[in-house]
């Protein structure tokens, strides 16, 4: 009988002690990411069989649990898999949002200052200094372009290094996933108790794991999880790790692309599959948002380039040149997939910059035809020959030929705004005047006045300034003469209706009479003429992107709009799925945090069962004495 | 809910840390007067800024421009002024020249006079702005435009290009006029039509500069616009009587009779001072065609026998050589004889006419140059009006409201403190505390 208070009160003690070890591991805990709380399981010992009956043997401890909810567990992954991608997002996008609002860098200022010292020029076409500020202002502009254009490379760049550390940290955890499994797989199965703490660092890295990608966990039936990401690939199966790595795209070398190593086999990872952690983020941005905002802003720069160019080169510069290119800038970029067969060089050259997209191309040759894919909507083309004109961009076979399954990816806004530069460096060339200027002969008698002329695009005619004379054969009647008119004679006069030779145009008001002569002849010595360089001053406020519905300056809007808006959105979003976590967290916690003050009341009573436990030996030590004293 | 302690310190710690941001974004709002920092705050506001902004720098570029139109303006309207003065000095002088008692030493004197001012002309006609660009030299600035070739022959060396400056969106304004419109683009006769004696006559018919009746038969396309009017004197004496043929140039054929020129008839009768009419008047006309060039011109005097004075369209003949031709004939003065005082007349005749031609051309280019300052003055008025309008409307878009923003900020205040206090009394509270 004291046998049994003996061994019941040792059981208590036993179970006393386990259930204060149990609390001080817990309170040593309390602040141990991914820890969750234990308890002790106490049931009661095997009870011994009597003829009064089952009386009880003491109490014993079935095993330590911790306090852990699969189900929140996995809302707690998923939450924090979609916060660190909204945060990831948001953070790569309030950059380039910070870039494009600095008044400093913007690209506004530098707009309107070359634009005013264009007028400037055309206002004082002589002026030296007024050239000498046109040139500045371009410089200007065209290195804003460039700071801009590096701006965005330097954040590819960034998102690149932030990817390959990614990939790097996966790698870790898988492999520290596999390990894992390996020891709990171990632990359990010998005696079967669970290996909490091991578990809580497991359940820990997978958490980790969710920031960087989305990850699912599935439990096996050995202990043991596998892991698997995006479109269900898997990371983790059992003790075995597939790697991911980072390596250059095939279709843009100059582009890095996550692939997923399987047995040997580098399978590059489709980015749509990755939609959450900041992998994800990093993807989805330097495919969406990035490349948007770098083309956008290559758009605006060959708006600029291209426009002032053709309009420059139908100037006349101080000397009495004909204008040359203003700035110069790069030829769209045009990629060979690396894994063509054929031999075949595409060339891209810009056509026309009002209708240029902010989107990149991809060509596709399938053996007989051609299809364009314009990337931003996947709109296809087909055409069975080159050279071909899609959006503004004309594309040609510049050597070899293709084969069946070559591609090319064509980005004709990407390298333009780092690659601008200026191509004129000299005041005096800036061809401020027009080339031709017209006359009426003083011996007219008629009424008929002709206009000052315009010189068409695209480039001049040959004969541009060869002298053209109008001669008046009747009130209604002219003839022309000069080198590359033709000579026609017998032409009708209409009021007002354009006369176009040798690449001008002008036009006759009033009422010319019999005999009145009008010429168009070179601006020799114009040099106080500035209508060419208003026409380039007027560009600033013409209509000539995105299909004549945007300005310069609107284009540059739209781009800033657009990462406001985006940068706005993922804000608002990357704090909604904050919250979400914080959530799902403190459902977490509330369920597995350690809470100090049970932790102490906890203690005040395994101190107490302890204490009780102890009283229990002493008694039964005490009824053993009585038992001595009895045979004394 | 069971709540870990863990819990209690990090949504404590979170609440502080976002009262911090609010505190730290209004701190920045605050210190920099902005109520967008960065186009995430405001998509819609910070795009339209842009727009806004560009607007504004446009507009103070236009006023800019003003300025320099207003500039090339004044320089422009400063030389007519001083071309006004001269015109109408060398006008003076050509009535004066007029007066029938004046010697020839008289003449000879005015005509020293006359050659300062034309040399005073050529110095206007080339005057530059001062930064060595000519003005009426159309685009070609640094060109002296005018230059004498041989005595009273001045070439021009400019073209017809007129600068335009922008002023406004859809606004430009010429700021300068070409020396051929100015000095070269002047009609002769009385601005339609010309009436001059043949070089020939020996008689002493002066003509006058006539007058358009109905500018709609002058212009008609049926008008040949070049006639003769033709003298005949037959008798001598007091029974001498002079008639006239009107002459076609163009068809060669008499307008009276129908006739060829040159052997008659001579259908109208003349008295001096007669008005004569380019219009049938049957009879005398014989021609069955009726006709009516709706001009009339005024021979006084007494022309001699086929003398003639032609009427045709006027053509431009340029200020110098009528200043010139006015020296010259002051200077050869009058032989003595009927002949002589009426070429000397018809010369000064002429001389004025081309002389109101030029200063009515003048005229007419200073009260253009004025429009234009006048439009410039306008535009910029506007253009300030809008850049005022945009100004608001920027400053609406991005501005501080500092009353809202300072309520604000003491407002997240009194929400740090009282996070902050709690966070410390929750804290506080521990059952080890009690053990």
């Amino acid at each position: 009988m004291s046998n049994g208070i003996l061994g019941i009160g040792i059981s208590g003690l036993a179970a006393a002690q386990a259930g204060l070890v149990t609390t001080g591991h817990n309170i040593a805990n309390a602040s141990t990411a991914g820890y969750h709380r234990q308890s002790i399981h106490q049931g009661t010992a095997p009870p011994l069989l009597t003829g009064s009956g089952y009386i009880g043997q003491g109490t014993r401890v079935n095993t330590v649990l911790r306090a852990y909810s699969g189900f929140i567990e996995g809302q707690v992954g998923e939450a924090q898999a979609q916060a660190s991608y909204f945060a990831a997002y948001y953070a790569q996008l309030a950059e380039i949002d910070n870039v494009v609002a600095d008044s400093q860098v913007g690209l506004s200022s530098a707009l309107q200052e070359f634009f005013a010292s264009t007028q400037g020029v055309a206002t004082d076409p002589s002026s030296m200094p007024a050239r000498q500020l046109m040139l500045a202002a371009g410089e200007t502009l065209a290195s804003r372009f460039n700071l801009l254009g590096a701006r965005f490379d330097e954040a590819r760049a960034g998102v690149d290094t932030k990817v390959r550390n990614v990939i790097g940290e996966i790698n870790s955890y898988a492999q520290q996933i596999a390990a894992l499994n390996t020891s709990i797989v171990a632990a359990q199965q010998n005696p079967a108790q669970p290996p909490n703490d091991l578990l809580d660092r497991r359940d820990l890295m997978i958490n980790q794991l969710n920031r960087l990608v989305g990850a699912t966990a599935v439990a096996q039936s050995d202990g043991s999880i596998d892991v698997f990401i995006g479109n269900g690939q898997s990371l983790v199966i059992g003790r075995q790790v597939m790697t991911l790595t980072v390596a250059p795209s095939q279709a843009d070398p100059s582009r890095l692309e996550v692939g997923y190593v399987s047995s040997g086999q580098t399978v590059p990872l489709q980015q749509a599959s990755l939609r959450s952690g900041s992998l994800g983020a990093l993807l989805a941005f330097r495919n969406g948002d990035l490349n948007a905002a770098q083309n956008a802003l290559g758009r605006v720069a060959i708006g600029v380039g291209l426009g002032i160019n053709n309009q420059h080169q139908l100037g006349q510069d101080l000397t009495g040149a004909l204008g040359a290119a203003f700035f110069s800038f790069p030829a769209p970029a045009v990629i060979g997939n690396t894994g063509n067969t054929g031999s075949a060089n595409l060339s891209a050259a810009l056509a026309d910059a009002n209708a240029l997209t902010v989107s990149e191309y991809r060509v596709d040759y399938d053996g007989s035809q051609y299809r364009v894919t314009r990337l931003s909507d996947d709109a296809v083309t087909v055409y069975a020959t080159l050279p071909q004109t899609v959006d503004g961009i004309t594309l040609a076979l510049a050597s070899g030929s293709p084969a069946a399954g070559d591609s090319f990816l064509i980005a004709p806004t990407r390298n333009i705004a780092r690659g601008m530069t200026m191509a004129l460096q000299d005041g005096a060339s800036i061809a401020a005047a027009m080339p031709i200027r017209t006359a009426a002969a003083g011996g007219n008698t008629g009424s008929g006045r002709i206009s000052a002329g315009t010189v068409d695009a695209p480039l001049p005619n040959v004969n541009l300034q060869q002298q053209v004379t109008i001669t008046f054969t009747g009130a209604n009647t002219f003839d022309i003469s000069g080198t590359g008119t033709g000579n026609p004679s017998g032409l009708i006069y209409t009021a007002g209706a354009s006369i176009s030779y040798n690449g001008w145009t002008t036009q006759l008001q009033g009422n010319p009479a019999a005999g009145d002569v009008f010429t168009v002849s070179a601006n020799s010595g114009g040099v106080a003429d500035g209508r060419n360089a208003r026409a380039m001053a007027g560009l600033q406020t013409s209509n000539i992107l995105g299909n004549g519905t945007m300005d310069y300056q609107g284009a540059y809007s739209l781009m800033v709009a657009t990462v406001g808006n985006r940068t706005q959105q993922f804000e608002i979003m990357a704090r909604a799925q904050e919250t979400v976590l914080d959530q799902a967290l403190q459902a977490q916690q509330s369920m597995s945090g350690v809470n100090l003050d049970e932790e102490a009341a906890s203690l005040l009573r395994y101190q107490q069962a302890y204490q009780a436990s102890g009283k229990l030996i002493q008694i039964s030590s005490a009824l053993f004495q009585t038992l001595l004293e009895l045979g004394r | 809910m069971r709540v870990s302690t863990s819990m209690i310190y990090a949504v404590g710690i979170s609440g502080i840390q976002e009262r911090q941001q609010d505190l730290f974004r209004l701190q920045q709002q605050l210190s920099t007067g902005q109520r967008v920092l960065v186009p995430a705050d405001d998509p819609v506001a910070a795009a339209a800024a842009l727009d806004l902004k560009q607007s504004l720098a446009i507009h103070d570029q236009y006023r800019a421009n003003g300025d320099m139109a207003t500039a090339q303006l004044f320089a422009e309207e400063g030389a007519l002024g001083n071309l006004t003065t001269l015109l109408q000095d060398v006008k003076t002088i050509a009535v004066y020249a007029g007066n029938a008692a004046l010697s020839a030493s008289d003449r000879a004197t005015l005509a020293v006079e006359l050659r300062s001012h034309y040399q005073d002309l050529l110095a206007i006609a080339n005057q530059n702005n001062g930064n060595g660009r000519y003005l009426f030299s159309g685009y070609q600035g640094a060109t002296r435009p005018f230059a004498e070739t041989a005595p009273g022959s001045v070439a021009y060396f400019g073209d017809q290009g007129q600068q335009l400056v922008q002023i406004g969106a859809s606004r430009t304004v010429a700021v300068s006029d070409s020396g051929a419109a100015v000095f070269l683009a002047i009609r002769d006769g009385n601005g339609t039509f010309a009436a001059s004696p043949a070089g020939s006559n020996s008689g002493g018919g002066i003509v006058g500069p006539g007058s358009v009746t109905e500018m709609a038969l002058w212009s008609s396309a049926l008008n040949p616009r070049d006639f003769t009017i033709r003298f005949h004197v037959a008798g001598s004496g007091a029974a001498a009587q002079t008639t006239y043929d009107i002459v076609d140039n163009v068809n060669n054929v008499s307008l009276l009779s129908g006739a060829a020129p040159g052997g008659g008839p001579y259908l109208r009768p003349y008295s001096a001072g007669s008005t004569i009419a380019l219009k049938s008047q049957v009879p005398p006309d014989t021609n069955p065609v009726t006709f009516d060039f709706g001009v009339t011109v005024t021979v006084d005097g007494a022309p001699a026998d086929n003398d003639a004075f032609s009427v045709r369209a006027s053509v431009n003949r340029d200020l110098f050589s009528t200043l010139h031709g006015l020296i010259a004939s002051l200077e050869s003065g009058k032989a003595g004889g009927a002949a002589s005082a009426a070429a000397y007349q018809n010369t000064l005749n002429a001389s004025m006419a081309g002389l109101d031609n030029a200063l009515d051309k003048v005229l007419t280019v200073r009260a253009e140059v004025g429009t234009r300052l006048r439009a410039v003055s306008a535009e910029q008025n506007t253009s300030e009006g809008i850049s005022l309008d945009h100004g608001r409307r920027l400053s609406e878009l991005l501005d501080l409201d500092y009353a809202k923003a300072i309520s604000d900020l003491s407002q997240r205040q009194i929400e740090l403190q009282a996070a902050q206090k709690s966070f410390i009394s929750v804290t506080s509270l521990n059952l080890f505390n009690l053990l």
